[in-house]
């Protein structure tokens, strides 16, 4: 089974389809097959990165049941071992995907003969997102260092936290603890998901135990793109503490993405970054997100350099 | 929110529990970076409500971990709740500021330990009462001591942190360049502690020395 990497974050503009886009790149090169796929539905754009035009299948072929096979509708890219699932040919509204269209998906993924698979979401908080972020094994949270943006990571984090928490309630029927909550607060809305396990810590610890350690098989990871100069470097490391302070999941931060205005010439000429200006620092960053994605930092050698950076 | 209710003070700030004044300190403004009010994760991630909360329960236990006092109550009832362990309060490992101007560089230090020990275990008697017994002490007398070892004189100023310029115009009597007096014997005091002769008779024999030179030139 292939290893799933979901690139999600709550804002728009963060760079998710361009670190999608770059991080199947270096994990290519890293000599492993992978897939990209691009699931901003309704409104692709991984291709345009990737400098391709005039793609024959996608994922349309795919919903539309003229091909059974997922796999058999990915594209080749201009980089070896890389290929990739547009949504471009898509209906209009594929947007709002049917549930089990949505399963469907998702249960073809996991099926994908390759090593990688990288998904590309779209912004946004809508369950179709949240189901495929929670489908990845590893969900990769990308923002840049606005408080606008990180309070939609934020804000993208709690609501997957909810979802999640929501799976996982369902399955063991302790439904009522969701409603217990709802009654609690003034408006009858569940604010934030910490009030869920809160309330189920408080009557149930049996069931607690169980539920933490469900929360803990989730796992973020998290990006911070568009990093400038004299800006405070910690403030990935500031973020992943609150959160594995305050969640009971798993945060990783895996490093800042420097800011660079060749990015923009990159999107411009629709080429791959890291292949266009590959002696950049931004290519420098990716590559090494890249690594510890896949945990090569552990023996590498060559990456001492980043250890002494983080 | 439970979560954090449960951790006691040094959690809060995540610092071991005979951490030291500096280092409580450094924690501290740490924590604010995140939960202050300026801060854009606290912003995000918490109510105004809860994020006051979080900040007045980081602001009770600064205030009662700076105050030695306050603190000595505070771990007493810790560890009377059996919260940590008694003996951990007694273990000696703080942190304390780096000074700005440090005299031992990491490397520097070892190198100072050897070339120290070089000169303890050399027999220098001999150089020394011939020195010792002039009545003017020339720079030549003091690069003798130094040879006699068999160190390079950039291995001096790893020691001693005397310029090499300096340690230069010292041995070869070079009153042009020499500092003034007062400098002077600071370095003539420094070299001659480092090998172990009399500072006082050293820096007498080398001014009396250096007026002579003067004096004839």
């Amino acid at each position: 089974m292939a290893h799933i990497f979901a690139v999600g974050g709550g804002k728009g503009g963060t760079g998710k389809s361009f670190i999608a886009a770059n991080l199947g790149v270096m994990l290519a090169r890293q000599g492993k097959k992978v897939v990209l796929v691009d699931l901003d539905l309704g409104a692709p754009n991984l291709h345009t990165m990737m400098g391709l035009t005039n793609l024959k299948t996608g994922l349309s072929n795919f919903l539309n049941k003229s091909v059974k096979n997922l796999s058999l509708t990915s594209a080749p890219t201009k980089t070896p071992n890389l290929y990739i699932i547009s949504s471009l040919r898509c209906s209009l509204e594929v947007g709002n995907l049917f549930y089990a269209q949505k399963q469907k998906i998702i249960r073809a993924i996991w099926q994908l003969p390759t090593d990688y698979v990288v998904l590309d979401l779209g912004a946004g908080t809508t369950y179709n997102t949240l189901d495929f972020f929670l489908a990845s094994h590893q969900g990769l949270s990308v923002f840049t260092p606005e408080p606008t943006s990180i309070q939609n990571t934020v804000q993208f984090i709690k609501a997957v936290y909810l979802r999640k928490l929501k799976h996982i309630l369902k399955q063991h029927a302790f439904a009522t603890a969701v409603k217990e909550v709802g009654y609690e607060s003034d408006d009858g809305v569940v604010r934030s998901p910490l009030d869920i396990v809160d309330s189920v810590m408080r009557s149930d610890p049996a069931r607690a135990k169980l539920l933490q350690k469900e929360l803990g098989k989730l796992r973020f990871k998290l990006i911070l793109n568009q990093y400038r100069k004299h800006m405070d470097v910690t403030l990935g490391n500031k973020i992943e503490k609150v959160c594995n302070r305050h969640f009971y999941s798993q945060f990783q931060f895996l490093g800042n993405i420097a800011y660079n205005e060749r990015v923009y010439e990159s999107i411009i000429a629709r080429k791959v970054f890291v292949a266009k200006y590959p002696y950049t620092p931004t290519s420098t960053d990716l590559k090494n997100v890249a690594n510890k994605m896949t945990g090569r930092n552990v023996q590498a050698p060559t990456l001492k350099e980043t250890n002494a950076k983080v | 929110m439970r979560k954090f209710e449960e951790l006691n003070h040094y959690q809060i700030f995540g610092i071991p529990i005979n951490a030291s004044a500096f280092e409580i300190r450094q924690a501290y403004k740490e924590t604010l970076s995140i939960y202050g009010n300026d801060s854009p994760i606290s912003y995000s991630f918490f109510t105004e409500e809860e994020s006051k909360e979080i900040l007045d329960r980081v602001e009770e236990a600064f205030s009662t971990l700076i105050d030695q006092e306050k603190r000595e109550l505070y771990d007493k009832m810790l560890v009377h709740d059996k919260k940590i362990d008694p003996s951990d309060l007694t273990k000696k490992k703080q942190k304390v500021p780096t000074p700005l101007f440090s005299s031992k560089t990491p490397s520097g230090a070892a190198i100072s330990k050897t070339i120290k020990k070089r000169i303890k275990d050399k027999d220098l008697k001999k150089t020394k009462e011939a020195i010792l017994s002039k009545d003017m002490i020339s720079g030549d007398d003091l690069k003798q001591l130094r040879q006699t070892v068999g160190i390079k004189i950039e291995d001096l100023f790893e020691v001693t942190r005397i310029t090499v310029s300096i340690l230069e115009a010292i041995e070869n009597d070079n009153f042009g360049t020499l500092p003034s007096t007062v400098y002077l014997k600071n370095f003539l005091k420094a070299y001659a502690k480092l090998f172990e002769v009399d500072p006082k008779k050293i820096i007498d024999g080398y001014l009396k020395n250096l007026n002579h030179i003067k004096g004839t030139s």
